[in-house]
């Protein structure tokens, strides 16, 4: 089964002519320019150029995936010193240009790696992420100075010969590459990949859950940043012919998330624009009125970030759009809608049915502190099965399905999934072992559009591409039964912020069995849809138990739903199984009516 | 080896209380706030108030402290309130404020080093040699204000309610706690005791509009190993600074110097909870 | 590309492709239609790249200054050549990025005839291969750790060579100190010092028991006090960062206690008097101190006063030999007949100037030997000349450079 979407074309088949146009007569004024401005101006661009592109790499980062960094100024660092170093120490000729380019880039790729595996496991805080990319350049900094005749220590290293060419062809380099590297980066964000960053930056844990490793996503993402960084690092000292520790340092580190903040997060033209405008408009003002000129930036960045988050380049940008369509020039685009193709491409192989336990947990505990959550849960579930766990608020359902989810969760107890036993690993090696979980409360990528979630899902799949975007969605005979009885599939370019509760519950629910998991974890699938919705993700799930050997643990409240869709009921109760067994013992069970007289009927939603 | 544990003692107690002001703030509003150095700065300043006014060199504490509670409750109300649903946002926009302080103090005092008068200043013989009367005056400080601290906050109303938001804050709104005037509390009292700290140790350090910044990073490092907790601050404190001084004194200087931060981050690799007990 | 040692390199380079670099072409195209109609110029324009903002942010205003009443008294005096001079100032941040920015603004936007600058050694690197490019004289007036050569380099200022011996040299004979501890901050300059006085204190039969970098920004000098205390030295020379480290390591020592002789490489006086009275005792080695006893010196003294009032900076080390290399430039425009920077090198090493600090040439590998005083702090702040050296040797500092 797969759905079509029109909306989304490969991406440079996208690229508009109009965007065309604007890049063509950049590359002809990165050409021409050294021969019609001001030489001073072109040596202060030359080096806003290079500066841009670190700032394009902090965006990416910061801007897209939600990693601030201060650190990106010690790959600059590298770069810049591995060039000065091997022609100061080494020596100039056309192979050592080379070998200090190669050099500095893996040098700085090999630091990113390093920082990826410091800051990036899971479940690091952003905060640690931050404090750690700070800790980087003081750490570079502080190696350089203690380098001595070496490294240059504070004075840095000036006068070693480097590549012979003229201002005009580094005007060319530095712009032309800044506009590749731009243009690159466009059709990067805009892909699948691209995509992917954002709803890192959105929803990680999400990520998580769909079987995406997102901390080796932000440690690829950090090490080629760090590459590209590196580069220009590497033609800046090429160019101005001299390095200094302040390259590697911590204040340029902020100044560029400071560019990027006030040029605009999450855009690409804010962060170029901002960096080469502010670095200008410094070069001609700081000079005269250094601590003013400071005081005025600190003040602008805290009002950008207190109200405008998304930068002033975007601000101007929706001003001039705004006044363009106000005269009729300008038309928003078509909001995209998707059309749903049928095709005979059904689920691929089926689980065979196999008697072989699905879930095989024993003696699982969980403890807070002193506090014991979950105790000595034992518990079997078979391909086919249908589990339904209920049970008085704070019993631990969702306790136990996070246990059976994340490896690091539970405190003791062991957990087999499909036959691979539970060590402490991530969700996303979960999702590997076969696990799906659809959480509480809905749980999507509110920039992304109900397509981009959806082709997300499957990405382990099919691999996401960093240059294109699918135009077919291939999804499982279920998610597309789910998507079309609630009516997703006609908003498919909407982005999930604008949808409701419930369609957020469906584009989860779907985006999960776009997984193609083999047993499912769904906690109250159902809350906030329709009767009818309702019945029919029960008869989903009863279909996908009965005919497709799905293993379903569900964790449910409304006793109704429970009776007429289970094939086994468990009963939790402080922490405790209290009661295993069919609809039918349960709903009788004396037991039952106990747990639940201190907290409400059976069945009643809190 | 005396005077290494000496040595050992009082850079703890200093790192102790130049840290507990973040600590504190953190722990409540879970941001770090990175004008934490400009709150030092502002407290060095406010004892060269003091110093220029003619007042008693003593009466530097409390008018730095009092400048840190007001100036910090002004930062949360204005700046920081608005970010609570955007974390690194916040630390940015307190950065981006440590920049103007840093100027604004440039601005009105100029750039050069200021003097500042000292209540108490020469060494004592101790341990066959001379030891710093102020450093161990400064320890006294620090053990004083970390009493405090814990008094307050395992002994008092507020402080009852600041670790109900620190454990939980939806439990703790819950439960009626104001979790608004609870963080606004905490970010004046954490500015107040950096403030507080940035004029006890000027008698060592310089008094410059930077002089917050070498502090900053050792801070964020050792309230990241604490969590939210005072006790782990103390240890890590001496734990952390025991280990730089060690590795200075045995070592080098310049390695000691990156100590702190280093060994923090591997620390909270391995360990995430870092010195938080249980 | 070529293949080259670098400093030769670079200016050959520069020499034998001005096709190729265009760039230069332009700003010699530029250079010569500005000056050929040589009374078409009505100024010749000083460019002072200095560290407004950073780290040499509390010196650079006298730096300023100076450079202001040189400029005054000579425009005053009719000029030079009949011409007036005029001072452009540019903030370098006390760095390299900075510098790079603040010579590109005034060698190729204000299109400066010469550039007169106290700056961080980082600054000045980072200017070299601008002011190369753009072929303009400069004069660098901060004293410095030693053998920055440059074609278009002077340096008016002092290096280790002379700044060291008068200290040392008074500890061994008249304090008879045998043992030494010195203690600096990892930079160029710190390194650069010590490196030296160890040279020099070994050279003379002295003994260094123990030599100790700090990080640049060092704010805590407790290890370091500690193994001062357990070597127990004569006499201790320390060489930090100046501003902060500085304060920090005089406070800290004197609040442990410790009364060892202590000379100062890197304090100026208004960092000693900002200090209190931590700095008591501190011997410094200077080439300009404001209690020297000339009568140039009172009247320059006298007409800072004058000038700036209330405004003025203290005049110091590094503000003085700016004002002096102005008239040093000045000599060298009237002894060229015009402002060519080719010429003025070649003749930047003939002309003097009697200034405050007394004659100045940079007569040796484009640096100068200077007189040198002995200073100690007193307990109000100033500082009380001991002794005087003149004419101390700047030795081999650039050997390729007549």
């Amino acid at each position: 089964m797969a759905i079509e979407m029109t909306s989304t074309a490969p991406i440079i088949r996208s690229l508009p002519w109009g965007k065309g146009a604007v890049v063509a007569v950049l590359a002809v004024a990165s050409l021409i320019g050294p021969y019609v401005l001001d030489p001073y101006l072109v040596n202060v661009l030359i080096r806003s150029f290079f500066y841009a592109s670190v700032a394009l790499t902090v965006d990416l980062l910061w801007g897209y995936t939600g990693i601030l960094t201060f650190g990106q100024s010690t790959f600059f660092g590298i770069g810049a010193y591995a060039a000065a170093l091997v022609f100061t120490h080494v020596g100039f000729d056309p192979g050592m240009v080379w070998l200090a380019l190669v050099g500095g880039v893996a040098v700085a790729v090999a630091v990113a790696g390093l920082v990826g595996w410091l800051a990036f496991y899971y479940g690091a805080s952003p905060l640690y992420i931050a404090v750690v990319t700070l800790v980087l350049p003081i750490v570079a900094t502080q190696l350089v100075l203690s380098g001595g005749t070496f490294t240059g220590s504070s004075s840095g290293l000036v006068g070693f010969t480097v590549i012979d060419l003229g201002i005009e062809a580094w005007f060319s380099i530095a712009a032309g590459g800044l506009l590749v590297l731009t243009v690159a980066t466009w059709i990067f964000v805009n892909s699948e990949m691209g995509r992917l960053l954002v709803a890192i930056r959105d929803n990680e844990q999400r990520c998580q859950y769909l079987g995406i490793s997102s901390s080796r996503v932000k440690t690829y993402l950090m090490m080629a940043t760090a590459a590209v960084a590196a580069m220009a690092g590497f033609g800046y000292a090429n160019f101005t012919m001299v390095v200094a520790p302040e390259m590697t340092g911590f204040v340029f580190g902020t100044e560029l998330v400071i560019w990027v903040a006030l040029g605009g997060r999450g855009t690409l033209i804010g962060p170029v624009v901002g960096t080469i405008l502010l670095d200008v408009v410094s070069a001609y003002l700081s000079g005269s009125m250094p601590f003013v000129w400071k005081l005025a930036i600190g003040s602008v960045f805290v009002g950008v970030i207190l109200f405008l988050p998304n930068g002033l380049v975007p601000m101007v940008g929706n001003f001039i759009r705004g006044g363009l369509r106000r005269v009729g020039m300008w038309w928003p685009e078509a909001v995209a809608v998707a059309d749903i193709t049928p095709m005979a491409h059904g689920i691929e192989g089926a689980q065979a049915y196999t008697d072989a336990p699905a879930l095989d947990i024993s003696h699982l505990e969980k403890r807070f502190g002193s506090l014991t959550v979950l105790e000595d849960i034992n518990l079997v579930t078979r391909p086919g099965e249908l589990v339904s766990l209920v049970g008085p608020n704070g019993a631990g359902k969702t306790t136990l399905i996070r246990c059976l989810s994340d490896g690091f969760e539970r405190t003791s107890g062991s957990v087999i999934i499909n036959g691979n036993t539970l060590d402490r690993q991530p969700p996303y090696d979960c999702v590997a072992f076969g696990v799906g979980r659809k959480f509480q409360a809905a749980n999507v990528f509110d920039s992304l559009t109900v397509a981009e979630c959806l082709r997300l899902a499957r990405n382990r799949h099919e691999p996401l591409s960093a240059i294109r975007r699918s135009r077919v969605l291939n999804l499982p005979e279920p998610a597309v039964r789910v998507i079309r009885t609630t009516g997703l599939d006609k908003i498919m370019g909407t982005e999930a912020r604008h949808l409701s509760h419930g369609m957020k519950q469906a584009l989860e629910l779907s985006m999960v069995l776009a997984l193609e998991p083999s047993i499912l974890m769904l906690d109250e699938p159902t809350a906030g849809l329709t009767k009818a919705e309702r019945h029919l993700i029960g008869d989903i799930l009863v279909d996908l138990a009965k005919h497709d050997a799905f293993c379903i643990l569900l964790v449910e409240h409304d006793l109704d739903f429970v009776r007429q869709i289970s094939t086994r009921v468990v009963v939790l109760h402080h922490g405790r199984i209290v009661l295993d067994g069919s609809v039918a013992d349960v709903v009788g069970s004396e037991l039952v009516q106990q747990v639940y007289a201190g907290s409400g009927k059976f069945g009643e939603r809190k | 080896m005396q005077v290494l544990i000496l040595d050992i003692v009082t850079t703890a107690a200093i790192l102790f209380a130049v840290s507990c002001g973040l600590l504190i703030s953190f722990g409540v509003l879970k941001i770090i706030n990175f004008a934490h150095g400009a709150f030092l700065t502002i407290g060095g300043y406010s004892a060269l108030v003091v110093t220029q006014m003619g007042w008693d060199p003593l009466l530097a504490y409390p008018f730095s402290l009092l400048v840190g509670l007001v100036l910090g409750a002004a930062v949360e109300r204005f700046i920081v309130k608005p970010l609570y649903d955007r974390p690194l946002d916040a630390i940015l926009a307190t950065w981006g404020l440590g920049i103007v302080i840093s100027q604004v103090i440039t601005i009105v005092f100029g750039r050069g080093v200021q003097f500042v008068q000292s209540p108490v200043t020469g060494a004592v013989e101790l341990f066959d040699g001379s030891y710093s009367v102020y450093r161990l005056a400064a320890t006294g400080g620090a053990v004083i204000i970390g009493g405090l601290l814990a008094l307050l906050m395992h002994r008092t109303r507020l402080g009852l309610n600041a670790r109900a938001v620190i454990m939980n804050e939806n439990l703790a709104q819950a439960l009626g706690i104001n979790s608004s005037s609870v963080r606004l509390i905490a970010f004046g009292l954490g500015a107040g005791l950096a403030s507080l700290a940035g004029a006890i140790i000027t008698p060592l350090s310089s008094v410059d509009p930077n002089m917050g910044v070498p502090w900053l990073v050792n801070a964020f490092m050792l309230v990241l190993v604490a969590g939210s907790s005072l006790l782990a601050l103390l240890i890590g404190s001496v734990v952390l600074g025991g280990l730089q001084l060690v590795i200075s004194t045995y070592g080098s200087p310049i390695l000691g110097g990156l100590t702190i931060a280093v060994a923090a981050a591997l620390l909270l690799r391995i360990r995430p909870k870092g010195f938080v007990l249980d | 590309m070529s293949r080259s040692r670098p400093e030769a390199s670079l200016r050959g380079r520069l020499a034998a492709i001005p096709s190729r670099r265009a760039f230069l072409g332009a700003a010699m195209v530029l250079a010569s239609a500005v000056s050929l109609p040589a009374q078409a110029q009505e100024t010749i324009k000083i460019g002072v790249p200095v560290g407004l903002s950073g780290a040499n942010s509390v010196v650079a205003p006298s730096v300023v200054q100076s450079a202001e009443l040189a400029v005054e008294e000579i425009n005053a005096a009719g000029g030079v050549l009949g011409k007036k001079l005029e001072l452009v100032v540019a903030d370098d941040g006390s760095g390299a990025a900075g510098a790079q920015k603040a010579f590109d603004q005034l060698v190729f936007r204000d299109k400066v005839n010469v550039l007169i600058s106290m700056e961080t050694s980082a600054a000045r690197n980072a200017g070299l291969p601008i002011v190369s490019r753009g072929k303009v004289p400069f004069i660098y007036t901060s004293f410095y750790e030693g053998r920055s050569c440059n074609k278009y380099l002077y340096v008016d200022a002092w290096v280790p060579d002379q700044q060291v011996a008068p200290i040392v040299d008074h500890f061994m004979d008249k304090n008879s100190a045998k043992t030494f501890f010195l203690v600096g901050s990892d930079y160029a300059f710190g390194r650069g010092m010590l490196e030296f006085s160890r040279k020099y204190i070994e050279s003379r039969g002295g003994k260094i028991l123990g030599e100790e970098y700090a990080p640049m920004d060092a704010t805590d000098w407790t290890p370091i006090i500690s193994k001062i205390r357990s070597a127990n030295p004569d006499a201790l020379i320390t060489s930090t960062a100046g501003g902060a480290p500085n304060v920090t390591l005089t406070k800290q020592l004197r609040a442990a206690g410790i009364d060892k002789l202590y000379g100062n490489l890197a304090v100026d006086e208004g960092t000693a008097k900002s200090m209190g009275a931590d700095a008591t005792g501190i011997y410094i080695s200077a080439s300009y101190l404001t209690s020297i006893d000339s009568a140039e010196n009172k009247t320059f003294l006298a007409a800072m006063g004058k000038k700036f009032g209330s405004g003025l900076k203290t005049p110091n080390d590094l503000s003085v030999p700016q004002y002096e290399a102005v008239y040093l430039y000045k000599a060298a425009v009237e002894k060229v007949g015009g402002t060519d920077a080719e010429k003025i090198i070649d003749v930047l090493d003939d002309v003097s100037f009697k200034g405050p600090r007394g004659v100045i040439q940079m007569s040796k590998q484009r640096h100068a030997p200077l007189t040198m005083y002995l200073g100690q702090v007193k307990p109000d702040g100033s500082v009380e000349v001991i002794a005087s050296f003149a004419d101390v040797d700047p030795g081999d500092q650039c050997p390729n450079l007549k």
